[in-house]
């Protein structure tokens, strides 16, 4: 018996041993250095973690980073749902939903040069506006950028999101709808009872990978505005990057210690819920 | 079955093969040292660390007979003598000197006819020795209001006949020059000045030089290449280069001529006039190593030794290897103001390079080095000291260029971070660095200009160089070296250069002293000036006094120095910024060094004639001729520092520190010692004045012009070619001298040299200097940003 339960550990050991090498054991020198001075190693308490909460800039990026979380997580998975039941009723689903997918393949590089010169001051936007007789702004230098990011990672993340939620779609038994129906069920009656309760496995998955995906945005924000973006748009991954360009791996450690036992602890959340749900 | 033990065999076997292989791609990689072997005369000796290879090429400088002021060509002879013709930097005639002994002692070869040191009705613009000893002189005749080019050959022992060559008039070419003196510069001191005036050239000779001892190719203007005969003056050949999109460099290697521009060689033989096959190995040689600077030949052409600024190479035709001999990086052939005139390969492990070298210690700037081939030596210096910049510094190649010679046991590895290739970001460099110092791998010594210097005080990044400074006490500018000494006399960051933020201008305008509320209270004072550049400028000068002590910015002051800047500026009008020489220069990339865009002396034009009422700027390298030209031109002009917000400000350049991680520490020290040392500190690149004050007097007293009574600069506005500025390079006054060391001295505070912060104002500013935003509305903005990053 006993030499049947060592076997199961040695079938995971090498996919342990990677995650161990590359995530677990950084993880660990992560939270070591929490606790240590930025270049000299000194062992510094928690003067580390009581830096970063008197932090303005950190408190800053918190704010923006949930603020972000909060606007474009359920405006992205309510809106991915009712393009992905719109494309399954429809006899060109499969072409629109590649056509979705297609901000994915594009680079941020040229999705961010796409962005600047629409949204330059003197960008294409403005110019438009114009002709229309209409004011134009800073587009990136005021509280519009905010928005801009919201909008730039729903278009990139929609067509993802689509095609996650096509395939918990496709899960779902055609009987039971035609049970349903026989019982006389309408097509709202149908989504509501039938359709939103079988996605749940689903939503969990999507969820997640949405709010992981939302991290990604940095990469377009850093492109266009550089380090020190317009304060609205300012992430914790501008601050990470700027911390570790000035040695402040002090800081920077124990930032990173905190928002993973957030993450942690919101995934975990989520999967409890999920699982009583699902109970 | 059987075939299943077959499939194991074979995948154990191809498993092993492919470590195996693996294990052997990564041993026994041979790295081929430059200079490791001239011909295969290098060894290599059983070193601590393994085998080393040994030989290397060691630099000396050889002394010249004469200060010549220019050198238009050297050859070995074929009787092993070697021939120097050139320009006699006491009085301007041209002479020709030989040694026999390599150019140990030097014997005057004969007196120049007189035809060739005629002033009066033209001037030698270049020349060049045959093997055989013979010269050919090329004389601009200046004549009917145009010049005509007449080649002069003098025979082995100075007799003249001219070569009955015509040169035809360029096509689609023709030069209409104004009414100007034809000598203005140093280099033409025949005294040409005042004979007339040149109303047009059909066309000019750029070069020459002999093919074998009978034939000579001539360059002209549209790089037309003429292969004539000495004899008769016939045109044997042509050849066109016209349409090449890059400039094109002639040499010759026995009877072959080689085409050189940046990016390729083109070899053609002279005898059928056909260009030979691309060679490869050269192709890709110059590619990589850019231009020629000089090039000769050993064995009648079969193969070249040339000169790039990364050092000597060997090439032989028709070979697949190009052969680096000398590493440029490890002795002057690489300094930035090193110009190599001529190679003369004595023999294969012996060569003589003569140098036009800015920082020469000979007085002309030419200077003549031997490199010898030294078995014992090793290829590479077994110390490796790293340095790092984020910005090219030319004092600083300089420099190392000048500390290797004298320290040939010492490699110093300079990085310059960003350059134009590679359109890296300062935050992109600040992170590979940060990287690189966190993995053990960085650099010993840094120089901070650009980089977060207090950040990396506080976090320790930085190594304690007090001692270093202890030594020259009283022999450096204290109020700059000690910029960022803290109260217990720790110095962690270092100035080597400086640089003063200057105004100039009519007293109606400007009057130096005045604080920058009075300045700016005239309107338009700054009108015309290129606004970001304005913006900078007044950041250096001001920035410092926006900080309050618990390190945040004050948006009062900046809202205040906004609207003042703006009531200075005036209306921005795009065509008069367009219209000033500063735009043309700084829009035709012309800047080489970090602050050279902000130079007081690119608005000189500009305020002379008229399109400036003020000239504003960082002065790294005070030239009181040109200073006093545009005051006199103004008449009651004065120069002094610039007003600013916060007053007596400097702006700290070429700032030193050791990283405390550094591998090689004590030989940092030694090259900050070197770096802060007289020999180091006179290299002027317009990258600051130097902190140590007998070199700041070198510098600015314009000794080099003593006795040089007929040297006369000029120079003409891109915006309009008829405004000259002549006047004579001559010592600078006592007065002067002493005016402008009272201005260093009187320099207090550091200038806030902060690229986030810096960049945040240039950008507000610049749109407030434009009418795009209101000063309230920009200094929000800047707050805005640099909130954040100083909260962080």
């Amino acid at each position: 018996m006993a030499k049947k339960k060592w076997r199961g550990f040695f079938w995971i050991l090498p996919s342990f041993s990677g995650v161990a090498a590359f995530y677990l054991l950084p993880y660990a020198d992560v939270v070591r250095r929490s606790f240590l001075g930025a270049v000299d190693n000194r062992f510094a308490g928690i003067s580390n973690y009581q830096a970063i909460m008197g932090n303005t800039a950190f408190r800053l990026a918190v704010r923006n980073t949930i603020k972000f979380t909060l606007s474009c997580i359920p405006v992205l998975i309510l809106l991915a749902l009712a393009c992905a039941v719109a494309l399954c009723r429809s006899k060109y689903g499969g072409v629109i939903k590649s056509a979705f997918l297609m901000p994915m393949a594009l680079p941020a590089v040229s999705v961010a040069l796409v962005w600047r010169l629409l949204f330059h001051s003197q960008g294409l936007l403005n110019y438009w506006l114009e002709h229309l007789g209409l004011a134009g702004q800073d587009w990136m230098n005021g509280k519009s950028a905010f928005w801009i990011l919201v909008l730039s990672y729903i278009w990139k993340n929609l067509g993802y999101d689509i095609v996650l939620w096509m395939a918990g779609l496709a899960g779902i038994s055609e009987n039971i709808y035609e049970a349903a129906k026989v019982d006389g069920a309408g097509e709202w009656k149908c989504f509501l009872h039938i359709t939103l309760p079988n996605l749940k496995p689903s939503f969990y998955t999507i969820t997640v990978l949405s709010f992981l995906n939302s991290f990604k945005v940095f990469r377009e924000a850093y492109l266009v505005a550089g380090d020190y973006p317009h304060e609205s748009i300012y992430m914790m991954q501008h601050l990470f990057n700027n911390w570790f360009r000035n040695f402040s791996f002090d800081k920077m450690a124990a930032a990173a210690v905190v928002e993973s036992v957030v993450l942690l602890g919101l995934i975990l959340l989520l999967q409890k819920t999920w699982d009583s749900g699902a109970e | 079955m059987k075939y299943g033990k077959l499939k194991r065999t074979a995948g154990i076997l191809l498993s092993a093969v492919l470590l195996l292989g693996s294990l052997a791609g990564c041993s026994g990689k041979e790295n081929v040292e430059p200079g490791a072997s001239p011909q295969g005369n290098g060894n290599s000796t059983e070193g601590e660390g393994g085998e080393q290879a040994m030989g290397r090429f060691l630099e000396d400088d050889v002394k010249l007979p004469i200060v010549f002021s220019d050198i238009f060509d050297m050859r070995k002879l074929e009787d092993g003598t070697i021939r120097v013709i050139g320009n006699n930097g006491d009085d301007g005639s041209k002479t020709v000197w030989d040694s026999k002994d390599s150019g140990v002692n030097w014997e005057k070869a004969f007196d120049i006819p007189a035809e060739l040191e005629d002033g009066e009705n033209g001037y030698v613009d270049g020349a060049a020795l045959s093997p055989n000893g013979q010269s050919v002189w090329l004389y601009n005749k200046v004549a009917d209001g145009g010049v005509r080019c007449v080649l002069y050959l003098l025979d082995q022992n100075g007799s003249l006949a001219e070569v009955p060559f015509e040169l035809p008039a360029a096509e689609g070419k023709n030069i209409t020059s104004s009414s100007q003196p034809v000598n203005t510069s140093e280099d033409s001191g025949d005294g040409a000045e005042g004979d007339g005036s040149i109303s047009s050239i059909s066309n000019l000779v750029t070069d020459i030089m002999f093919l074998g001892n009978d034939q000579i190719l001539v360059v002209d203007m549209t790089d037309k290449v003429f292969q004539i005969s000495t004899e008769d003056g016939s045109t044997k050949r042509t050849y066109e280069f016209g349409a090449t999109q890059e400039a094109c460099q002639f040499y010759t290697a026995g009877k072959k001529m080689v085409v050189a521009t940046s990016t390729e060689a083109l070899v053609y033989d002279t005898e059928t006039g056909e260009q030979m096959p691309t060679e490869e190995a050269l192709q890709g040689s110059v590619a990589d190593s850019g231009f020629f600077n000089a090039v000769d030949s050993t064995d009648d052409g079969e193969s070249i030794y040339y000169l790039t600024g990364k050092g000597l190479f060997h090439y032989k035709f028709g070979g697949s290897v190009m052969e680096q001999l000398i590493d440029g990086s490890m002795n002057s052939l690489g300094a930035p103001a090193f110009y190599p005139i001529a190679l003369a390969m004595l023999d294969e492990q012996n060569l003589l390079v003569a140098a036009n070298d800015e920082n020469a210690e000979a007085a002309g700037g030419v200077s003549l080095l031997k490199y010898t081939w030294s078995a014992d030596t090793p290829a590479k210096p077994d110390k490796e000291l790293k340095v790092y910049s984020l910005y090219n510094n030319r004092e600083l190649r300089q420099a190392i260029s000048n500390f290797q010679k004298d320290h040939t046991d010492i490699y110093v590895n300079y990085q310059a971070a960003m350059s134009e290739d590679n359109g890296m970001t300062v935050s992109d460099a600040l992170k590979t660095l940060t990287t690189e110092i966190m993995a053990g791998k960085g650099p010993d010594l840094l120089v901070l200009d650009g980089m977060p210097i207090q950040n990396y005080m506080e976090k320790g990044i930085l190594k304690d160089i007090s001692a270093v400074l202890a030594d020259g006490e009283g022999k450096y500018f204290e109020n700059i070296i000690k910029a960022y000494q803290g109260d217990g006399g720790q110095a962690y960051a270092v100035p080597a250069r400086f640089l003063i933020p200057m105004a100039q201008g009519s007293s109606a305008n400007y009057t130096p002293g005045e604080d920058f509320d009075t300045f700016t209270s005239k309107q338009g004072v700054l009108s015309g000036m290129i606004p970001e550049a304005t913006v900078e400028k007044f950041w250096y000068s001001c920035g410092a006094a926006w900080q309050k002590e618990d390190g945040t910015l004050d948006a009062g002051k900046i809202t205040d120095w906004l609207t003042k800047l703006k009531n200075a500026y005036g209306e921005y009008d795009r065509l008069q910024e367009e219209s000033s020489t500063t735009y043309g220069i700084s829009d035709g990339g012309g800047a080489f060094t970090q602050f050279q865009e902000l130079s007081l002396s690119w608005g000189d034009f500009d305020l002379a004639f008229g399109r400036y009422r003020v000239n504003v700027g960082l002065s790294g390298r005070i030239d009181y001729g040109q200073l006093s030209a545009v005051n006199e031109k103004l008449e009651q002009g004065d120069y002094g520092l610039m007003p600013g917000q916060a007053g007596n400000v400097f702006v700290p350049s070429m700032v030193l520190g050791i990283s405390s991680k550094a591998a090689q520490p004590e030989t940092a020290e030694e090259f900050v010692k070197y770096l802060l040392s007289p020999e180091a500190q006179k290299a002027a690149q317009f990258g600051g004045l130097p902190v140590e004050r007998d070199s700041f007097l070198s510098v600015i007293d314009g000794h080099e012009y003593e006795g040089k009574d007929n040297w006369v600069s000029g120079g003409s506005a891109g915006a309009n070619a008829d405004e000259r500025l002549s006047y004579k390079m001559e010592p600078t006054p006592k007065e002067e001298i002493e005016k402008m060391t009272a201005m260093a001295e009187s320099l207090t505070v550091p200038a806030l040299l902060d690229d986030v912060i810096k960049d945040a104002v240039i950008e507000q500013g610049t749109k407030v200097l434009k009418g795009e935003a209101a000063p309230e509305e920009a200094a929000d903005a800047i707050m805005q940003k640099v909130n954040i990053y100083l909260a962080e």
